[in-house]
């Protein structure tokens, strides 16, 4: 009963237009500054530095396709999983790096660096953890319900 | 006996086809007839039939990635040149530029006579003053110049007595006092923020070097060419102070290129501001 809630169409289609917004929303600002984009990866000093540039220009446009393709409904089961596979990177990076209390700029929805305090980075890390973890469940949801039966 | 539009008649007309279709739609779906459209409870729509319904999921993440790759490259090749980003960039990885003991490679003894180890610039290391004659000119801007005396005990200070080279630190952190003193000595600095933030404020004189954007290179050649400091000589670099390593990632690329004093005005821009110093605007010093 409570599983076919969750996988209900109406849940579904909401849930693909509530993530693929978030993600077409956040992949505009990356998208029109990539060099602020890529200061930000740089920020959180995990990737490698060959990996700085390519994932400044390329991840936005892969947010922005997801993003669209999960609100049109198409090729709704690759774009789920692109973009929890990206929510799953985003939750690590911000979790080590609150756990070695190095306060980064988000760079979430936007690029430029804020003068704020240590303290306000850190707390504004901890909700973006959170609203990382409640996104990923959206995108879990589609993953479940556009799970393809096993032919018989 | 001209047109008269009333309103109220039209939505009670639209009322009524609304109601009725509602009805109509009850009756169907008791009756089990075709469906018929509930303005109230929409069915959900069906999926947009896809070219490549039948390929299978590893493969349209594939197209996924490979057309977010050609979108960033196309739409980075139309990009303004500050909003443009090499591929392949320059990033010293993070650990390089936390600690500028770290950033001085093993210098050449001031008494050995080898040329400057970078091939960029002739002037040798071991030059006591790199910089020619008029930088005892330079320090009172305002005043006639002085008469270079270079062996005068009492003479006016210099960018280069200052802020000397010291071989245990090539890159230093230098206060808002000594930068202001370095403004005033003429020390050529860099602006290591982007170059729309330079535009809406700077030192004057200052160039700006913005070490995200795809023009450093060619940026960083125009001031060697026109401002020739030497490899000794002082050069100040800022950003935004604070958390911003951007002064930073920049002191590492000049010390790539040879350059043995760079002093890190550690407070940046902002405290600049704050004390009410001189400003430039526009994209040139």
């Amino acid at each position: 009963m409570t599983r076919g809630w969750l996988i209900h169409p109406w849940l579904t289609v909401r849930a693909q237009i509530v993530l693929g917004a978030v993600f077409v929303a956040a992949a505009l600002p990356k998208i029109a500054d990539p060099p602020g984009f890529a200061e930000a990866i740089w920020n959180y000093q995990l990737a490698p530095p060959w990996l700085v540039h390519p994932a400044a220009l390329t991840l936005p446009w892969l947010e922005l396709l997801c993003g669209l393709a999960l609100c049109l409904g198409l090729w709704t089961r690759a774009a789920a999983a692109w973009v929890s596979t990206l929510l799953l990177v985003f939750l690590a990076a911000l979790s080590l790096n609150l756990a070695r209390h190095h306060p980064v700029d988000c760079g979430c929805f936007q690029t430029q660096a804020t003068a704020r305090s240590a303290d306000d980075r850190l707390a504004d890390m901890r909700w973006a953890i959170l609203r990382d973890l409640g996104l990923l469940i959206l995108g879990g949801q589609i993953l479940l319900a556009t799970r393809r039966k096993p032919q018989p | 006996m001209g047109f008269r539009w009333d309103g109220l008649a039209v939505a009670r007309v639209v009322e009524k086809r609304l109601l009725a279709l509602q009805s109509r739609s009850r009756g169907s779906r008791s009756a089990g007839g075709p469906p018929v459209l509930d303005w109230r409870h929409p069915p959900i729509p069906k999926v947009v039939p896809l070219p490549l319904k039948s390929a299978a999921d590893p493969l349209k993440a594939l197209a996924f990635i490979a057309a977010a790759l050609a979108c960033g490259a196309l739409a980075n090749g139309w990009a303004a040149p500050d909003r443009k980003l090499a591929w392949r960039g320059w990033t010293p990885s993070p650990e390089t530029v936390q600690a500028p003991a770290i950033l001085a490679p093993p210098a050449p003894a001031p008494e050995a006579p080898v040329p400057a180890p970078g091939p960029v610039k002739a002037v040798p290391p071991t030059r006591p003053r790199p910089e020619p004659g008029p930088i005892p000119a330079r320090n009172s801007p305002g005043q006639p110049p002085p008469v270079p005396v270079p062996s005068q005990p009492s003479r006016p200070a210099t960018a280069s007595s200052l802020f000397p080279p010291s071989p245990a630190s090539v890159v230093r952190d230098i206060s808002s006092g000594e930068a202001y003193q370095a403004f005033q000595l003429k020390v050529p600095f860099l602006d290591a923020r982007r170059s729309s933030d330079f535009a809406e404020g700077h030192i004057p004189g200052a160039w700006n070097a913005p070490v995200w954007e795809a023009d450093l290179e060619r940026r960083l050649i125009e001031f060697e060419a026109a401002a020739n400091p030497g490899l000794q000589a002082p050069i100040g670099i800022y950003c935004t102070g604070g958390g911003c390593e951007d002064s930073r990632l920049l002191a590492r690329k000049l010390v790539d290129l040879g350059y043995r004093n760079l002093l890190i005005y550690r407070d940046g821009f902002p405290d600049w501001v704050a004390k009410g110093r001189p400003q430039a605007t526009g994209a040139h010093p």
